[in-house]
């Protein structure tokens, strides 16, 4: 039977809103889900019932709030099924995870050692490694998406001995493509490269098993997964982890301190220096939850459902580029030509549409494509067929009022 | 808004947008608006005439004549066409100290287009007016 998302829809009370009088459709997901409600009251009943610092006063509520913090620790750990709670490192997002790494390596790298990305990482995996690269000396290298949006058939030859980092996203948050990720992970690891996966944009739709993908590091952000934002994950394989020198230091981080010298504490608290985003943490661990007690490949069908009903629909509309594949994506990302996304949007929002237009924080790959932004509709497990429609029946309304007679 | 002769009807700015009532009825309006504005040659959309801070460009020439200033002003976005129309009128051959004495943000507001003016990135009307206002 067909998923239905009515069965979890009313667990959203965001989305019963109305926008300038229009049922509010909402299609940016991409860029952050909305919360359910055993999110939002994970959070209020972590500041009602259990508030305290983490990992210090030894008192009833301090240790209420260690146990359930540490319990979302095992709760993430087996949402990706990493094989120990100590490999899981709480970050503010994606992005830091990735910095964390970034500074964390920068003591292995030489002059002449290559990072290699692909085209199609959001700025959070590439400019990171760009900065990295300055820093260091190494080579920034770039295994890109063909012309036509494919990948190379052999791209064995950008890993090279030099090989140091390989990072790359699981999905591209702007046109929806999947790398052949476990392909290039096996390059990488022949090379001896410590491989980075960003999930930020697979972790809501897909089940993670960092132990069959087999990388050094898998990150993500918890607001795109129907958690709060400002909570990330850096997870990573023992020998990855213990190589990162911490950048940042402090509190929460030391297990002794002098003025002369600091003994570090051991992970997964070496790598989280000051007091945690507690609050954060709790509700991601209830964002786990949420999707743990969902079938989710029910509801990745249903996402990818979507997204391929409003590809149909508006592949037959002469004269709109869509930048997304046909199949296996939860969102469509399009252009029109000779009209301004910017424009598009704006009518999109005037009927309560709510998408993303812009570059997606992936301006290489814009140009790449040739466009300077794209339309980007983006779906979750909440949103319904009757949404996919208005979006395109908006869009094409919208269409219809900017062509230039 | 052209009549029969190809000729530029004028169009009573501030009575067509005062009179939406949503933000489509703005949207149209705007769309509307941005057909009368004259667009810029390509040697106008010079980087130096460039307004940053716009998500679409937004082209912007300020030039001024026995102490009145002129403007001539394009976007690759319609709406912010339509948007630029509303601000050229409220500021086109005014002083420079008449239109620093002007509250433009709340003009516009006036005008139903308060949502233009909110600091996030995908607008850069505030960069607009802060470059109408400088010497």
């Amino acid at each position: 039977m067909a998923f239905d998302p009515s069965s979890l829809r009313h667990l959203f009370p965001i989305l019963a809103q109305s926008a300038y009088d229009h049922p509010l459709t909402y299609l940016d997901n991409a860029a952050t889900t909305q919360k359910p409600l055993p999110v939002l009251d994970a959070i209020q009943d972590y500041y009602r019932s259990f508030n305290a610092n983490v990992h210090r006063g030894a008192h009833f509520l301090s240790d209420r709030a260690t146990n359930r913090f540490e319990q979302a620790r095992d709760t993430i750990a087996s949402f990706i099924n990493a094989p120990e709670q100590s490999h899981v490192i709480w970050t503010k997002g994606a992005t830091e995870a990735i910095n964390t790494v970034a500074f964390g390596l920068e003591h292995l790298l030489e002059k002449g050692d290559e990072i290699l990305i692909t085209s199609l990482e959001h700025h959070a995996n590439l400019v990171p490694w760009q900065q990295l690269a300055f820093r260091t000396g190494a080579r920034l290298r770039i295994l890109p998406l063909t012309s036509n949006g494919e990948w190379e058939p052999e791209f064995s030859h950008y890993f090279t001995d030099r090989t140091r980092i390989f990072a790359a996203t699981q999905i591209s948050n702007a046109i929806g493509v999947s790398t052949p990720l476990q392909t290039m992970l096996d390059h990488a690891k022949q090379q001896g490269a410590f491989t980075l996966v960003d999930g930020a944009q697979a972790v809501a739709h897909y089940p993670i098993d960092v132990q069959i993908l087999d990388c050094d590091f898998y990150i993500f952000s918890g607001h795109k997964m129907y958690g709060p934002t400002g909570i990330g994950v850096l997870y990573g394989k023992s020998h990855a982890l213990e190589v990162l020198l911490p950048y940042q230091t402090g509190g929460e981080m030391v297990r002794h301190v002098s003025y002369q010298a600091t003994e570090f504490n051991v992970l997964p608290y070496r790598l989280e220096a000051g007091t945690p985003h507690i609050e954060g943490v709790i509700g991601l661990a209830a964002a786990c939850d949420f999707l743990n007690a969902q079938d989710r490949l029910a509801l990745l069908a249903w996402e990818q459902s979507l997204a391929m009903h409003v590809y149909s629909r508006l592949h037959k509309e002469g004269g709109i580029e869509i930048y997304s594949p046909e199949k296996n994506t939860t969102l469509v990302s399009l252009s029109v030509p000779n009209i301004h996304i910017l424009d598009l949007n704006a009518y999109l929002d005037s009927q309560g549409v709510a998408v993303r237009a812009g570059s997606h924080c992936a301006h290489p790959l814009m140009a790449q494509l040739g466009v300077a932004g794209t339309l980007r509709a983006s779906f979750a497990c909440y949103n319904t067929m009757e949404e996919a429609n208005r979006f395109c029946d908006v869009l094409l309304e919208a269409i219809d009022l900017l062509n230039d007679e | 808004m052209t009549d029969s002769l190809g000729q530029q009807k004028p169009v009573n700015i501030k009575a067509l947008l005062q009179a939406c009532r949503s933000k489509e009825e703005t949207f149209k309006a705007l769309v509307t608006l941005s057909k009368t504005l004259p667009r810029l040659s390509a040697e106008k959309k010079t980087e130096e005439n460039k307004v940053k801070g716009c998500e679409s460009a937004v082209w912007l020439v300020v030039e001024e004549s026995h102490g009145i200033r002129h403007f001539k002003a394009d976007s690759d976005a319609k709406l912010m066409r339509g948007v630029l129309v509303a601000i050229l009128s409220l500021v086109e051959g005014k002083m420079l100290a008449d239109i620093q004495k002007m509250d433009l943000k709340a003009e516009l507001a006036e005008l139903n287009l308060s949502s233009y003016l909110t600091s996030s990135r995908t607008n850069g009307v505030l960069a607009i007016l802060n470059k109408i206002n400088t010497v």
